[in-house]
């Protein structure tokens, strides 16, 4: 019967996204506060941001939507390659592969919490741009949408690298810095995409970087290189990529 | 209907073959026992048994509903307890225990109530508002035990459950899952303490290599090697070089020491106790006590795993 199947697929759907958030309110319990979540997450695109914004010849409130960029990209994608090989060492992730859920809210509630986690943290510059620089915001719902989308994309990228079998979490990130480091230099976040060489502007294409640093430029800007509506429909589609890829390998890896 | 239904499993790890045709079944409520020396393949039974892992061929069902199709189904009726105490030590006892409700869908009142239940029942309710890292290796296999509860599950895996742990923990471990198995739960139990699994099983099986070597009640496994029985001595003086003495008495097959005490392997128990006599007279040496006793399980164990003894303790032969 139809109305009794529809039930079912709602419990069904209420329990699993219950789950979901358990598993992320875990992890926000346990690892917001972890020194390598600060220094990976924090730290890391703080420092990076200086190197780079030191010494250029621009306002520094014009530098706040590249530091949002790198913020998002950086502390989305840390929680779970940290707390992932943890938990194989500890054995407390097979209480979550044994759990009566499926893989795809096991990878949606780990990625939850690097989404909340970076969204969090990427209100400090906004807040720094808002507050110390009066740095205007063109389009609100735009911003509100990018630091959306932008993090849980990162967040899903953060647990497909955790995929990898291996209980050392500095194995996870060596293999997740080599792609998110050129990231921030082919994604337009210090070097407008428009100036770079042609071989460099296609490169950009394939980076989730460059339509999230895009939106963020517009919301605070009024330009963009694409229109917001296809970095969102890219940005969607990226989630979609690291979020099936991530259930495959986990579900490969166990095996 | 059976809790277990297991049919020609096959688990290949590249070349390896982690389990090669395996079949059995564990009716529902019987304590079932899961021996095997490491390496046998008792954990990778397990993973596939619990929906970890998937196996190369061959079903796996659990009360009705198959593992490797019907997972969160059937899922939702176990309890897994794992041999390492997989507990979060930077949570609370109560927080892993609502995490692990959370995981198994058990509604707000009901975890509530029943956390603060399975909290007293192990003796963590005091500490309940503490985080775990500052528990005992024992509190944490209560907590562990507790987690695996907090659903009512129907099945309950318990892998080692009370390897080496203290006195008090081990008995309240033992009770609680005495208790389990008279209200109807059933119990898959792998153990490397044969005699926790002599006492507590209905029926065990011994996988060896991959294959189920034999599957029976405890006291029929031991009928089958009746030639192994033994004889359980001490002398007011006992030394080493007794034991080399004592292994050449006639019709005794193998001898070992272990403390103050001799024990002699033979076929005729009857003739051996006459030979001790005899024995203890020439050496003008005083028996202290002499027990015959049958085959244990530990001895099934090892006959049919190919392990072999030295002194007290079983080796793996290569």
């Amino acid at each position: 019967m139809p109305s009794i199947d529809h039930k079912g697929w709602t419990k069904r759907l209420s329990r699993e996204l219950s789950a979901a958030w358990a598993i992320a309110r875990k992890d926000m319990r346990i690892y917001y506060l972890k020194p390598n979540i600060i220094v990976s997450g924090i730290l890391f695109p703080l420092f990076m941001f200086l190197a780079f914004a030191i010494g250029k010849n621009a306002p520094a409130g014009t530098l706040i939507p590249g530091l949002i960029s790198i913020t998002l990209l950086f502390s989305a994608s840390s929680i779970e390659p940290v707390s992932i090989p943890i938990e194989r060492r500890v054995k407390t992730f097979d209480r979550l592969l044994s759990a009566p859920i499926s893989l795809h809210s096991l990878v949606a509630g780990e990625s939850l919490s690097g989404f909340l986690y970076s969204l969090g943290i990427a209100c400090l510059p906004l807040a720094v741009g808002v507050i110390i620089f009066s740095t205007p915001i063109v389009h609100v719902p735009v911003l509100v949408i990018a630091m959306i989308l932008t993090s849980f994309c990162f967040a899903t990228l953060g647990t497909l690298f955790a995929a990898y079998p291996t209980e050392n979490v500095g194995e996870v990130m060596s293999m997740l810095n080599t792609v998110r480091l050129p990231l921030i230099f082919i994604s337009g976040v210090f070097i407008p995409i428009s100036t770079m060489p042609q071989i460099g502007q296609k490169i950009a294409l394939i980076s989730p970087l460059t339509y999230g640093n895009d939106m963020i430029e517009f919301a605070y800007t009024g330009k963009s290189l694409f229109s917001p509506l296809l970095d969102i429909v890219v940005l969607v589609i990226f989630i979609m990529i690291f979020q099936i890829a991530a259930n495959h390998l986990y579900k490969k890896f166990n095996e | 209907m059976q809790a277990i239904e297991v049919s020609h499993l096959i688990k290949k790890f590249g070349p390896l073959t982690a389990l090669n045709d395996i079949t059995f079944s564990v009716g529902e409520g019987e304590t079932f026992g899961f021996l095997g020396p490491n390496g046998a393949g008792k954990t990778t039974t397990i993973r596939i048994l619990t929906g970890i892992s998937r196996p190369t061929s061959g079903t796996a069902i659990i009360f009705g509903n198959d593992i490797e199709h019907d997972t969160i189904a059937a899922r939702q009726t176990m309890g897994i307890v794992s041999e390492n105490s997989n507990v979060y030590d930077d949570l609370t006892a109560w927080q892993n225990m609502i995490f692990s409700a959370e995981l198994y869908h058990v509604g707000r009142k009901e975890r509530e109530k029943k956390t603060n239940e399975l909290l007293m029942t192990f003796g963590l309710h005091e500490r309940r508002n503490d985080k775990v890292h500052g528990f005992s290796k024992g509190m944490k296999r209560r907590l562990t035990l507790a987690m695996g509860l907090v659903n009512s599950p129907r099945l309950l895996f318990l892998d080692e459950p009370t390897s080496g742990l203290d006195v008090q923990s081990n008995l309240i471990i033992r009770d609680v899952v005495t208790e389990l198995v008279s209200e109807g739960v059933t119990v898959f139990l792998t153990t490397h303490n044969i005699e926790e699994a002599n006492v507590m099983c209905d029926r065990v099986a011994i996988i060896n290599k991959g294959n189920i070597a034999a599957i029976d009640a405890p006291e029929s496994l031991k009928k089958t090697i009746q030639s192994v029985q033994s004889i359980e001595l001490s002398f007011n003086h006992s030394s080493i070089d007794q034991l080399e003495e004592l292994r050449r008495l006639p019709m005794v097959n193998d001898a070992h020491k272990a403390g103050d005490k001799f024990k002699l392997y033979t076929e005729d128990p009857s003739e051996v106790i006459d030979a001790v006599m005899a024995y203890a007279h020439t050496h003008n040496l005083k028996v202290i006590s002499i027990t015959t006793l049958g085959p244990s399980l530990e001895d099934v164990f090892i006959r049919l795993t190919g392990l072999r003894r030295t002194g007290g303790a079983a080796h793996a032969i290569d």
